[in-house]
């Protein structure tokens, strides 16, 4: 993309805390390009824990769609400069 | 990724305490919330995510509340269900990994007969070059689990439904894969509870654990959040179907906490 706005190019910071049973990340903090879609926290997320099945939340209130950009929920759910994304390793449906 | 190094991992058993002090002032005088929604809060919570839905998503047809004084056991004008139907999911096979689900607003006459005084838009649509699936989904309150549960339909252009094999082609990749690992606890077909049909519906047992881990150290958990539950609800089911809950229905989901 030849023209990217300087808002979707910039970097956000992400801060992952883990709840429930989740094991903790000894980086919980890192830097993912704003244009990146959510899919690739999950990802990144599921490789770190060896987990399949993930339940993935922001600000304890919704799970963000994985096609969701990253900027785009900074800018409505971050806040202190980051957004801060909770995880946990049980999540089953029957 | 790059920006990180490959971690090792400990346990912290501790870590999950719930904030009880923020329970305190929970839902109706429950120190731990469990989870649950009572039949009233769900119609409520139900307007609330209708009206929200029809705000932040005009292009998509609406979810609409369908009373049921029809229930013989109904005592209150509360009961119901939200129903959004005739959704048509085009899946573009080309972009089958970018999960590009191109949803259209799909208006025929329906047969159901409660819908036909409700104000048609007859515009027909065409889909040139595409295999249209068309869906019916309903959110129908569970006495028994006392949480809301998705119950789905899906069907050819002319009506036939559609073989599961099929649904779950146009399923996301994710659910497809949940579908392998846990066949008969995620989806599978049951009776529609007020249709008296077979509809295919989401499993329910989870669906509290889910919703507490969800609301997890809110400080806000109030009748705010009530309201709000079933866009929170959403927010996880919308996506084993391939339905996005727009950002700006969960803005005020949070508004609270700044």
């Amino acid at each position: 993309m030849a023209t990217e706005s300087p808002t979707s190019a910039r970097k956000v910071v992400v801060h992952l805390r883990a709840t429930g049973d989740a094991p903790i990340l000894k980086q919980s903090k890192f830097k993912i390009a704003g244009t990146d879609k959510f899919a690739k926290v999950i990802d990144f997320l599921r490789r770190q824990l060896h987990r399949d099945t993930l339940f993935v939340y922001v600000n304890s209130a919704f799970s963000p769609n994985p096609d969701e950009l990253v900027i785009d929920l900074y800018n409505n759910f971050g806040f202190d400069g980051k957004l801060v994304v909770n995880y946990a390793c049980s999540m089953a449906w029957g | 990724m790059h920006a990180i190094k490959t971690e090792q991992w400990r346990r912290e058993a501790s870590f999950v305490t719930l904030g009880g002090m923020d329970f305190k002032e929970a839902v109706k005088d429950k120190d731990h919330w469990d989870g649950t929604l009572s039949l009233n809060d769900f119609s409520l919570s139900a307007s609330t995510f209708s009206d929200k839905w029809k705000m932040f998503n005009p292009s998509f047809p609406p979810w609409l509340w369908t009373p049921w004084p029809k229930h013989r056991l109904s005592s209150s004008h509360k009961e119901g269900y939200l129903s959004l139907e005739n959704v048509c999911l085009v899946k573009s096979h080309e972009k089958e990994k970018e999960e590009c689900n191109i949803s259209l607003t799909c208006k025929e006459v329906s047969n159901i007969s409660h819908r036909e005084e409700e104000p048609f838009d007859h515009a027909t649509l065409v889909c040139p070059g595409y295999e249209v699936n068309h869906y019916d989904f309903h959110i129908v309150y569970s006495p028994s689990f006392r949480v809301p549960v998705l119950y789905f339909r899906s069907y050819h252009s002319d009506g036939q439904p559609l073989p599961f094999s099929e649904i779950e082609k146009d399923l996301p990749g994710h659910s497809a894969e949940l579908l392998l690992e846990s066949k008969w606890t995620f989806i599978t077909q049951e009776e529609h509870p007020y249709l008296n049909r077979p509809w295919y519906k989401l499993h329910p047992c989870g669906t509290t654990d889910w919703m507490k881990l969800l609301c997890n150290n809110n400080t806000s958990l109030n009748k705010n959040f009530i309201e709000q539950y079933l866009v929170s609800w959403f927010s996880v089911v919308g996506q084993v179907v391939g339905l996005k809950t727009p950002l700006g229905m969960l803005d005020t989901v949070v508004s609270n906490e700044s």
